[in-house]
């Protein structure tokens, strides 16, 4: 092969690389600077003011970053709840063709664009909704029950139930990769089947626990859609708090908040990366 | 397969309080997909709409100019992504496959996976804006791509990662460039996954409404419309007909494809 050829091929191959880093990983990074620029007018001009990160830390932007945080570590941890013993059932005790279909009905409503599947949900979940007519058809309660929606309630179910169909992917990929003979000699070397859950299997399926972490964690985090739909007026996040400082045209401010965002998600990946090996887990897909 | 995977202890109940487990939670995923198309048949209430259905909701949407121009541009859009994002999911493939770096490929390739709508909308739209490139369908295509391409990139992953490559040596050896190579051997190889990968940008971006709505300017896709139209009037049988649209072409568009490549007939590796 000529080296001539050689570099087209290479320049070639490199252009989903430019894509995403000329679309993504730049924009980023213009982002980060743009938090740090002046708000004059209705425009902005560059400058290396902390003005925007003084307005989010200080006062009440503070406590919708607290409560953002406070809701996507529950959503992490009930989607979780959720997604693992799904993930270690079909990855250990269905059948392959089992898995598969189970597998794809989770694609199929997380294909389904989550701002309509909200929608829903604000339905589902109203005052004369199908749950308070169950409720009160089956005597549990006497009234329609108010914190059902418009409540941290209701923007709980939207954020598990839009981002716990992306957690159950990476858990079953990390327990399924587990050696099956290690769960054999754990079993031989007389553990019963919860010992050699907690002493083989979960730990070993860590790289997957952290991997579903991060999606559902950064999901929850920077949403934007559901607190607006399921949280009622009032009710902010971080993601639809950008969105509404968009509104005001206060772009430094938006890019200082969307900033911290990324910054969780940095933090996150990079905990992962040191610890497990992407190796370990798209292995089979790497073919090596 | 299943012979080697061990089922130390059994367990009938834990079965089956798992099989229980899991259809629960997928009819919790799915229950939603049933309002939008009772609510399009009329906005009066569910009993008043399953009593008295009526499609006018449906018709209402082909006089409309601004819905009708909403639709053309979401399928410009989609048929953009599909035919784009799997020859870039390929080329990163092969980048995975053929560079020394093949972590830094992958990372970088997964990242669009990670970063919240909100955020990727946001500085995209800080980009376009700085290199004044004007909101438009482009500008829209080129974030939808971008949100599709680490999805169709594993789908192409996968079914690359089951091609043997010692084919292609064999082809080089006959006297194939590499190129022929890859035209000849492979690709006809890993087709279903590329069909795959052209599928799943599609559905992506028709189901996309954070990242298109920050770099929209006024265009519309139906996605955003729902958005805008909700955030300012609310939902009406409209909104509701044209979410059963989307869910219907998704759908469709997911069954095409899973019959097209053979079902369940090709599957227990």
């Amino acid at each position: 092969m000529r080296p001539a050829s050689w570099t087209w091929r290479n320049a070639l191959l490199g252009i989903p690389l430019a894509f995403v880093t000329l679309l993504l990983v730049a924009p980023l990074a213009l982002t980060f600077v743009i938090s740090f620029w002046k708000r004059v007018g209705f425009g902005i001009r560059p400058d290396l003011s902390l003005a925007s990160y003084a307005s989010f830390l200080g006062g009440v932007r503070l406590a919708i970053l607290e409560r953002s945080l406070i809701v996507a570590a529950e959503v992490t941890l009930i989607g979780l709840l959720v997604a693992y013993p799904i993930a270690w059932f079909l990855a250990l005790k269905t059948s392959a063709r089992a898995a598969r279909i189970v597998l794809l009905l989770f694609t199929i409503p997380f294909l389904v664009n989550y701002v309509i599947r909200t929608f829903s949900w604000s339905y589902l979940l109203s005052r004369t909704g199908p749950v308070n007519s169950l409720f009160i058809a089956s005597g549990l309660t006497d009234a329609p029950l108010d914190w059902l929606l418009y409540s941290d309630f209701a923007v709980t179910v939207g954020l598990v139930m839009s981002y716990m169909p992306f957690m159950v992917f990476p858990l079953w990929l990390a327990i399924r990769g587990i050696d099956p003979r290690l769960i054999h000699a754990s079993w031989l070397l007389g553990a019963g089947p919860a010992r050699t859950f907690v002493r083989v299997v979960l730990p070993l399926s860590m790289p997957g626990v952290l991997a579903a972490c991060i999606f559902g964690f950064v999901g929850a985090f920077g949403d934007s859609a559901v607190p607006v739909i399921l949280g009622g007026t009032g009710y902010q996040l971080i993601g639809n708090e950008i969105t509404s400082t968009l509104d005001v045209l206060n772009y430094p401010l938006a890019a200082a908040m969307s900033s911290v965002v990324i910054a969780a998600m940095v933090v996150l990946v990079g905990v992962w990366a040191s610890l497990f090996d992407l190796r370990t887990f798209l292995g089979k897909a790497l073919g090596r | 397969m299943k012979a080697t995977r061990p089922h130390p202890g059994g367990g009938a109940l834990l079965r089956c309080t798992l099989w229980v487990w899991t259809v629960c939670a997928l009819l919790l995923l799915y229950l939603p997909m049933l309002p939008p198309p009772v609510f399009s048949l009329g906005d009066k209430g569910v009993a008043d709409a399953l009593k008295n259905p009526s499609v006018a909701a449906y018709t209402a949407i082909w006089s409309q100019p601004v819905l009708l121009q909403a639709m053309r541009n979401s399928l410009i859009v989609a048929l953009v992504v599909g035919a784009v994002t799997p020859v870039l999911a390929v080329l990163a493939a092969m980048a995975v496959r053929e560079w020394r770096i093949p972590r830094t490929v992958l990372l970088i390739n997964l990242l669009p996976l990670f970063i919240p709508g909100v955020s990727m909308g946001l500085a995209t739209a800080f980009l376009f804006e700085r290199i004044g490139l004007p909101p438009s369908l482009l500008s829209i295509c080129l974030v939808n791509i971008l949100w599709a391409l680490p999805f169709a990139f594993l789908v192409v992953l996968t079914a690359m990662s089951q091609f043997d490559p010692v084919q292609l040596e064999a082809a080089w050896m006959l006297g194939a460039n590499r190129w022929r190579a890859f035209w000849e051997i492979e690709l006809p190889a890993i087709r279903p996954g590329i069909m795959g990968a052209a599928t799943f940008s599609m559905i992506l971006s028709f189901n996309e409404t954070a990242r298109t709505s920050l770099v929209q300017g006024a265009n519309n896709t139906v996605q955003t419309y729902i958005w805008s139209t909700y955030k300012q009037i609310g939902l009406s049988s409209t909104l509701y007909a044209l979410m059963t649209l989307l869910i219907l072409v998704t759908l469709v568009l997911v069954f095409g494809f899973w019959s097209a490549s053979g079902g369940l007939s090709r599957s227990d590796k």
